[in-house]
This record gives C-alpha cells, structure tokens and sequence, in this order.
C-alpha cells in the first residue's frame, strides 16, 4: 500500500467515520470541511508515527501539513 | 523497570518539603481568610528555584529533568498548606513557561523566560471562554493581521493568575474557516494597548489564587509575540494541557500523602468508647483505601513523566494521570474530613478547606467528563 493509500484507509476507518464517501480528494482541504477534529488528529499523527517509524515534532503540527492527504504524504516523506 | 527515585532527587523532595514547611506556611490561614496571594512566598519560590524547576540554565533556570521537577513538586504539595499558592505556580510553569520554552523563538525565550523563572514575572494561559470551556476550540476571539501586528478582540474567563499577570499565553481565531486548526497562540503582555483584566473572582476553593476574566479589546500584539506558527494554536495548547496533566498533579500527590499521615496520628490519638478510633475497622479501612488510592496516584504519576522525560507524546497516560490523581484526591479529602469528625468540619483546621481546593482539580485542565472522553477516543469510540 503507498503511503496515500494508507493514509487514507486511517482517514476512512478510524478518524472521519460516518464520511460517506469510500475515496478523498487528495487536495481536498479536510480541516476545513471538518473531517479531522482535534482528537483525530492526535491520533492520526500516532498513527503516521508508528506505521512510518517516524517522529512528528509538535512544531510540525501546523495546518500546511495536515491541510489534505497530499500534504500528510509530503510530511511522511520528508521524515523518510 | 525501576520504581526508586534517584539519591539526587530524594533531596530535591526532602529540601522542597523543608523550604515550603519553613517559608510557605506562615500566615496561610489568614490569607486564606482574606483571599490574599502570598507575593513574599512566590519570590521565596522563585530563591528556591522552584519557578525555573524544568527551565534551562541559560534562560536562569535549574534545567531539571522532568522526573526531579516531580519529584520536587511533590515534595512541596507535601509541605506547603496553601494551595492556591501551588495552583499559580502550576499554572505559572506548565501552561506558560513550558511552551514558551517548547515553542517559542530565541528572541521570546530569552525575553520572558529569565523573569518567569526569577519571580519578577508572573504567567499563565487564557483559553477558557464565556462561551467556550471543555469545547474550548469553539472560541469566538479573533486576532486579526493588520501590518506587523495582530489586533485581538475577545472576552476570556476562569484565567488563574490574571488579576496578577504580567504575561499570558492568549488563544484566539486567526483563520476561521479551518476549526481548531485556524487558532493560534500570542504572548500578551498586560501592558499592551487594549489589555485588561477583571477583579479577582469569587471561587469556592484556591482562595489565595487569583484568578479573573481577561478583556482584549483591539488588543495590539505585535507579530513577533505570536508564538509559533499561525494555526499552531490546537497543538500548542494540547502539547501544554499534556504536561499540565503529567506534571500538576504532582502537588496533589503530596497533599494526598500528608493528609494520610495527619489522619494516622490523629485516629490513634483521639479515643471514643475508651479506645483508640484506629482501632474500628471502619476507620482503619478508610485509611487503607486512602493509601492505595495515593500509591496508585504515585505510580500513574511518575509513569506518566517518565514517559515525558523520555520526550514521548503521552495522551492517553496524562488523561489518565489527571482523572485518577484528581477523583482520588478529592475522595482522599472527604475522607480525611470525616474521619477528623466535626474537627475536621470546622474551618479551624484545613480538612474542608482541602476538600473545597480539591474539587477544582476535577474541572481545571479539562474536566473529568472530557479525560474519560479522550481516554474512549483513543480506545477507539
Ligand atoms: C480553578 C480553575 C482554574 C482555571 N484556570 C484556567 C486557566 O488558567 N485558563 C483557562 O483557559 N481556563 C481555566 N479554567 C477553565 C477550565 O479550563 C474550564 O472550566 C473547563 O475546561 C470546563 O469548562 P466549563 O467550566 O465551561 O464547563 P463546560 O464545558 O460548560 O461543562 C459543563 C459540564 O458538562 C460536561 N461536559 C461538557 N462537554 C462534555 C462532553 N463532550 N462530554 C461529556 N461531558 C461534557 C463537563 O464535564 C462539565 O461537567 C479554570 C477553571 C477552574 C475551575
């Protein structure tokens, strides 16, 4: 599974559940539809850091990073 | 695993204890009676060193790892009677200093940190809304970019430390259209145009803590005062309400353990029906129960620093740590009262006031209901 993919089963399974939609947009802004909360998004950074072996500095959470799928991706591949 | 504490930080405990029995004490009751902030004592804690606790030497700080900031802090919740006095230090350290020092720029830390951690100045954070308190990122002040700086309109409330704030770490809406990820973080001074704060108000417990409502009107904050990035506001505050939670409660520790052994002395001193009251079980019990609650408290605590120590993001710990060492405390502290029967009723001793002072803990930082909400979210609810 690439990085999207599995960033985006997260999305659909755990964080934005009842989204009726079975894809996202990979540019859709999702902090402004309100898809991820703020306890979402806790646990989505937990989960970018153990399924990708890396560290997310609390600095780095800001919303350029979490805006939409493609900018996670950047994220995760930035720590790679 | 390794449960004992380090020969070092056995004697920051034991001379926390000793410094807050010696200085802290004197005149408790009657501050508590006037709902007086004991100035003298925060300088007194800032000699000591207990302001700049966790802060690095460089910004006149002891630089202590998290565990022997602890440690220290337990042992001063042990000694010190005045609560409130415990509270502003708390609120002081963990939800102004620490993420000035996690997020701030080099210009901000070495402005503000060297006199937060000499006691010339006095911090806090203002979250908290009229409208908005355990939804706190449903907040209505805005702060607006015009030029290089920010102008904040907006009303908060329950802010510890306000009345006698020099600096507070304030929340408010830069980009409402992203939710809580459009707020972010600025560091106020109270003398920026368009700061002011209400009258101390009239709490049930933590007299001796001010604690008010903040105005911001066209409050001017300068661009360089934002601390970290705009939209960084969400993290910021849940990085602080993280190490609020792992590390306030420390004092409550030390509070829970002096109670325990005020009961003890007192149930085996005071006789009805010819004997020691330590001598009915239903007495005894309560102190039995009172000691597991305070070795659970203890280990919850120091399990959850010492996952901070090792700089580990610990949610599910600190919501935990905050909603077991809180309800246990207050438990703690009916208890105590009952068993100094109407002794302990009386105002003469501290027994209904530690149990006026406790109750906060189970609102402040998140109120009971939201820890049991976060602990279900992360299991998956
Ligand atoms: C002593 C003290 C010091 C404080 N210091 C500060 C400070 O320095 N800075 C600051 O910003 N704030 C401070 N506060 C405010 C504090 O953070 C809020 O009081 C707290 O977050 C709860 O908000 P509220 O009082 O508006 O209660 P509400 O949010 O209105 O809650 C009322 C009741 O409903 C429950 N509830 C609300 N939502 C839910 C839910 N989703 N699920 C289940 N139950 C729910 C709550 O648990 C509570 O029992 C302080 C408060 C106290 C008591």
């Amino acid at each position: 599974m690439s990085i999207l993919e599995n960033i985006e089963k997260i999305l659909l399974t755990e964080i934005a559940v009842g989204l009726a939609d079975k894809k996202i947009d990979p540019e859709a802004d999702l902090l402004e539809q309100g898809i991820i909360d703020s306890l979402g998004l806790m646990k989505l950074i937990d989960f970018l850091e153990k399924t990708f072996s890396i560290k997310i500095s609390d600095e780095e959470i800001v919303p350029e990073n979490f805006q939409c799928l493609n900018s996670m991706v950047n994220l995760v591949q930035q720590h790679l | 695993m390794d449960f004992s504490f380090s020969q070092d930080q056995i004697t920051f405990k034991e001379s926390a204890i000793e410094f807050a029995e010696k200085v802290l004490n004197k005149g408790a009751k009657d501050r508590e009676g006037k709902c007086e902030f004991n100035r003298d004592g925060w300088e007194k804690c800032a000699e000591f060193g207990v302001q700049g606790l966790p802060v690095p030497e460089e910004y006149g700080g002891l630089g202590l790892d998290i565990l022997t900031c602890v440690a220290t802090m337990e042992g001063l919740g042990y000694g010190c009677k005045d609560s409130g006095l415990l509270f502003s230090l708390n609120s002081h350290i963990w939800t102004c200093e620490s993420p000035l020092l996690k997020f701030g720029s080099e210009y901000q830390k070495s402005k503000y940190l060297p006199g937060l951690c000499n006691g010339t100045l006095i911090g806090g954070h203002a979250m908290t809304e009229p409208d908005s308190g355990s939804d706190a990122f449903s907040m209505r002040s805005k702060a607006e970019k015009r030029g290089d700086r920010y102008i904040i309109n907006g009303t908060k409330m329950f802010i510890t430390n306000a009345p006698i704030a020099d600096i507070l770490l304030v929340f408010a809406v830069t980009d409402p259209t992203k939710g809580f990820a459009g707020i972010s973080a600025f560091i106020v001074e109270k003398g920026f145009p368009g700061f002011s704060t209400g009258k101390p108000l009239d709490m049930m417990g933590l007299k001796t803590c001010p604690l008010g409502e903040v105005v911001l009107q066209d409050c001017e904050v300068p661009e360089e005062n934002r601390l970290g990035k705009e939209g960084a506001g969400a993290a910021i505050f849940n990085s602080e309400m993280e190490w609020e939670r792992s590390c306030l409660f420390a004092t409550h520790v030390g509070a829970m353990s002096r109670d325990i052994n005020d009961c003890i002395r007192y149930v085996k001193e005071r006789h009805q029906f010819e004997k020691p009251i330590a001598k009915f079980q239903a007495i005894s019990h309560k102190i039995a129960d009172m000691q597991v609650k305070l070795e659970l408290s203890r280990l919850v605590l120091y399990k959850v620093a010492w996952l901070k120590a090792q700089g580990k993001r610990a949610p599910l710990e600190s919501a935990m740590a905050k909603l077991f060492v809180s309800e246990s405390y207050v438990q703690n502290c009916l208890e105590a009262l009952q068993i100094h029967g109407a002794y302990g009723y009386s105002t003469e001793l501290d027994f209904e006031k530690n149990v006026r002072d406790s109750i906060a803990g189970k609102i402040y930082s998140g109120t009971s209901e939201i820890q049991k909400n976060i602990i279900a979210s992360i299991l998956g609810l």
